[in-house]
């Protein structure tokens, strides 16, 4: 689940100035990256539809065929499954990319998902299990979220074995198959497959961090992400029993929950900041010149300034930085067009500001609904998440690989609203940072998640080079 | 659909002349080896799940049609109809005729269903198709919608045949295999069937006519006459959807639940037509001087008294006669957990009195909930109104006699607009006349659990509607 960046314009990250040219990918390795690109948008991997084992194997087989040695490569499948997440048989792919002689440190991890979330021909304009280049853009479900992140990865090893390069300590791949649903293979990743990750001191997710530019070309920066929200999903739902629709009652289930919804709705919950989000919002505001830069730095200096706060929260750019939000995203109900419903539900998606314990916002919410027919249930059993302490090796990396392919462009620590395959890790004492090098236009391509996502073109490419840089300073020194 | 058991409080309620006795505890009339027979057929009715797509129509129609032939009905007159309903539903109609040797009528048509609405096991306390007794009641799926009426019209057929009983006019049984979902049977029935199903009039199993409250007062017997027009509309919001991190600040769902709100409190206007103002005349009369029977002689006094007929409609008794009713039934709505809802969408449905058109209920709907929200009907089933039935004074007779020979005399009977719509109306609509006028009762409101959870029927009034059938057709064809 990817956060995808909030327009922001300084760099709050030591930037390091460099003015030699980004290195560029050859035709044949240009070539190759979009046929990947391609072939694997053009998989449906969606839940319960089989087909991530396929794509792993095609991944699996990309970089077998470019010499990383067969027993290195490790399709891994693994059941995925949920009472509100659906299931399916699924895999992962675990590659192990061994350094020359004895390592230098332990390995690097590198991370991504391979599953993509549900996608109705129906709602889109164009079919989205079919990669389309139209526009400068190549359309496909999973072209932001991820796809694009697992390709980068992947051509980027395969460019830099293919050139000789020898890292320096093992790096290792671990691409998932179910983080859009129940996120098993993180948890696996995190525990049983640890042996095989060979305990990684740190861990790079291509599920997070990323650019953006505004609609004029101007940076709107790049993010490192060090910390993110905690997802949880919670459930409201109400029984009545029922009776035929010729006979209306006052109580009705489907009434109650929207009666429910309506209070969610216009709900806002208590702001708060931490470390990331402060050093974030310190970034923003100094260029930040209107109404939002004032409300920024109301805020910034006093904590408890609710309404600078709520300004910030309505602005498009920065929706869900500033507390915990909770929203609804689906709705089931009734079980015949003729009869009063049974049973309505809805589910409710929070994003839990770091630290604060699920348990206590499925309280909240029932105090929101206040009503004892509507019953309120946590859908999961997750923690609240952790930050990630800021590595100087990590950000500087990522901070050359940012200024070479786009100079100018600020880069910020970033607090990530989605939550993702790292959460596993950081409970595990293994640091995760969202380090994607992908961008994309700020807001009108934020459709992650949504109706035709998209991808600009020359991001996918920009994001090889991202990672063959990114490799090469942390693993080849 | 069957139409809820009609709720009256009967003149005794001013004059407090009928003993209190629970009506389940009196003896049925139907002998005891009778009783057998009906209970094991109603058991295997009820454990066949006649839900649309299962498929499991057909074994209803084969249990039924099997009682028929060993009671004599050629197979020459037993006709097995197959159909399409919903898109894939594979359905049947049964057709029986009991021939008269000597018919000096037109033959009288018998209608009932054998589909039921969906019940999950999860919703109920028992699994809805396993036939169970307890406490008095027949429990599961159709135990009041309608096998009831199916099991009560056919053994009392072939009971009387069994005594020798020969009818004076053919003796017509349709039952169809879609009434709670599209009613394909009966517009086939009404139509294209015609040749097997033509008759003077009809008589409707689908729906108990008598009721008695908590305290075992008879509430009285509706004959229904006349039935509001059924129809499903879909309201659709619509959204560009998106990351469910970052919440838009219009939603789906969102919108969805305030054009709810909207159907919630809205209120058609008031109407009146001649089968409701011979009710609420009756009604009247009852209620004496209760608040609720001055609302009703203030509203017969003066149709334009809203007020009136919003205290009448607030009644739970009274709910859904004075006007077109619209409730929500179902919901749906977005696609993934984590995902802002491109769509949702809530099935509303309609009872719309009679003379109303359903275009005007739409339009009405879509100014009250906006231009945002999406209002369509329901393509599977478009409502057709249809005329209200003539008072047959035969029919009357025959009704009242045998309700009142089972149920006693304070079980008055009236004629009555059905809120609910049934196979009936496609035959009103081709020109033969339906009266539903079923001998099974409940007590009022307990045992209302047609479509809903935990359906029962009192064992007594499963019983008695055998005999309650026999002296129809003996009074009606003898």
């Amino acid at each position: 689940m990817r956060y995808l960046l909030a327009a922001a314009a300084l760099a709050v990250l030591a930037a390091t100035s460099t003015s030699a040219a980004p290195p560029r990918l050859t035709p044949a390795e240009h070539d190759a990256t979009h046929a990947m690109f391609e072939h694997v948008i053009d998989i449906p991997t969606v839940i319960g539809r089989h087909n991530v084992p396929e794509m792993a194997q095609y991944v699996a087989d990309q970089f077998k065929a470019a010499g990383f040695p067969a027993e290195d490569v490790h399709v891994m499948p693994y059941h995925t499954g949920s009472a509100t997440q659906g299931e399916d048989d699924t895999a992962a792919l675990i590659v192990r990319w061994r350094a020359e002689g004895t390592p230098k440190a332990k390995p690097i991890l590198l991370m991504g998902h391979m599953d993509v979330v549900e996608a109705k021909p129906e709602d889109w304009s164009v079919d989205p299990f079919k990669m389309i280049e139209k526009d400068g853009y190549y359309y496909g479900r999973g072209s932001i979220d991820m796809k694009d992140g697992i390709v980068a990865i992947t051509q980027a090893m395969i460019d830099l074995k293919k050139a000789g390069f020898k890292p320096k300590r093992d790096i290792v791949v671990l691409f998932t198959g179910d983080e859009e649903t129940n996120g098993i293979g993180s948890k696996k990743g995190a525990t049983e497959w640890l042996d095989l990750l060979g305990h990684p001191e740190y861990g790079l997710n291509a599920d997070g961090g990323g650019g953006g530019f505004n609609p004029d070309g101007a940076p709107a920066g790049f993010t490192l992400q060090t910390a993110e929200k905690t997802y949880a999903d919670y459930t409201f739902t109400v029984h009545n029993r029922g009776g035929h629709s010729s006979k209306p009652r006052k109580d009705n289930a489907i009434y109650s929950l929207a009666h429910a919804l309506d209070k969610l709705e216009a709900y806002r919950f208590t702001p708060m900041m931490n470390e990331t989000t402060r050093a974030y919002f310190d970034g923003r505001q100094k260029t930040e010149k209107g109404p939002l830069g004032d409300a920024m730095r109301r805020w910034l200096a006093n904590p408890n300034d609710g309404e600078a706060a709520d300004i910030i929260e309505a602005s498009d750019s920065e929706v869900g930085l500033t507390r915990t939000r909770c929203v609804a995203t689906r709705l089931f109900g009734g079980h015949a067009n003729n009869a009063l419903p049974q049973l309505a539900w809805a589910r409710i998606n929070c994003r839990i500001f770091p630290g604060v314990d699920p348990n206590a916002v499925k309280a909240e919410l029932e105090r929101i609904v206040s009503d004892p027919e509507v019953q309120v249930t946590r859908e999961d059993d997750n923690v609240a998440s952790l930050a990630s302490p800021l590595r100087p090796d990590v950000t500087a990396a990522y901070t050359r690989a940012v200024q070479t392919l786009h100079p100018g462009s600020p880069v910020f620590p970033e607090m990530s609203t989605g939550a993702s395959d790292a959460r596993p890790f950081r409970v595990a004492g293994i640091p995760v940072y969202g380090a994607n090098g992908g961008w994309i236009t700020v807001p009108i391509d934020e459709r992650a998640h949504g109706r035709d996502e998209r991808l600009p073109v020359q991001s996918l490419y920009d994001d090889v080079v991202h990672w063959e840089m990114m490799l090469q300073d942390l693993a080849g020194k | 659909m069957k139409r809820a058991i009609c709720l009256l409080f009967a003149a005794a309620v001013s004059t407090g002349a009928v003993a209190a006795v629970d009506p389940r505890t009196v003896p049925t009339q139907l002998p005891p080896a009778w009783q057998a027979k009906a209970r094991a057929v109603f058991k295997q009715a009820i454990e066949i799940p006649s839900v649309h797509n299962r498929g499991q129509v057909p074994a209803v129609a084969k249990l039924l049609a099997d009682q028929f032939r060993a009671a004599g009905i050629p197979d020459s007159d037993i006709h097995f109809m197959p159909y399409e309903a919903l898109p894939g539903d594979q359905t049947e109609a049964l057709i029986v005729r009991w021939r008269s040797p000597h018919a000096t009528k037109k033959p009288m048509l018998i209608l009932g269903h054998m589909d039921v609405v969906e019940a999950k096991r999860s919703d109920w306390k028992y699994d809805p198709f396993v036939f169970r007794e307890e406490g008095g009641y027949f429990y599961g799926r159709g135990s009041s919608d309608m096998k009831n009426g199916d099991v009560g019209t056919t053994m009392a057929a072939v009971k009387l045949m069994s005594e020798g009983f020969k009818p004076d006019r053919d003796i017509i049984f349709f039952y169809s295999g879609d009434e709670e979902t599209r009613g394909v049977g009966a517009t086939l029935g009404s139509t294209k069937w015609r040749n097997l199903t033509d008759a003077e009039f009809g008589l409707n199993a689908d729906g108990g006519c008598p009721s008695y409250d908590e305290q075992f007062r008879p509430l009285g017997c509706g004959i229904s006459m006349a039935e509001k027009t059924f129809q499903t509309y879909f309201l659709t919001t619509h959204n560009p959807g998106g990351h469910s991190s970052r919440p838009r600040p219009d939603n789906a769902i969102y919108d969805l639940a305030d054009a709810l709100e909207k159907v919630r409190t809205y209120r058609f206007q008031p109407m009146q037509n001649e089968v409701t103002r011979a009710y609420f005349e009756e009604r009247a009369k009852q209620e004496g001087n209760s608040p609720l029977g001055q609302e009703i002689r203030a509203w017969l006094a003066n149709p334009n008294d809203g007020a009136a007929a919003d205290a009448i409609e607030a009644n739970p008794l009274e709910v859904g006669l004075t006007r077109t009713r619209c409730v929500a039934t179902m919901l749906s709505g977005g696609h993934a957990d984590n995902a802002l809802p491109q769509s949702a969408t809530a099935t509303v449905n309609c009872r719309i009195f009679p003379g109303v058109q359903p275009p005007e209920v739409q339009a009405e709907l879509q100014k009250l909930v906006g231009p945002n929200v999406e209002v369509k009907p329901d393509p599977e089933f478009i409502g057709v109104p249809t005329p209200a039935s003539p008072l047959r004074p035969d029919v009357v007779a025959a009704v009242t006699a045998a309700i009142q020979k089972l149920d006693g005399p304070e079980m008055t009977v009236f004629p009555e607009m059905s809120t609910g719509a049934s196979d009936g109306s496609f035959f009103r609509a081709q020109g033969i006349p339906v009266y539903d006028v079923d001998g099974s009762w409940g007590i009022s409101p307990i045992d209302e659990r047609a479509h809903g959870l935990d359906e029962r029927i009192p064992v007594r009034a499963f019983y008695d509607d055998v005999v309650y059938w026999q002296m129809i057709y003996k009074a009606l064809a003898g």
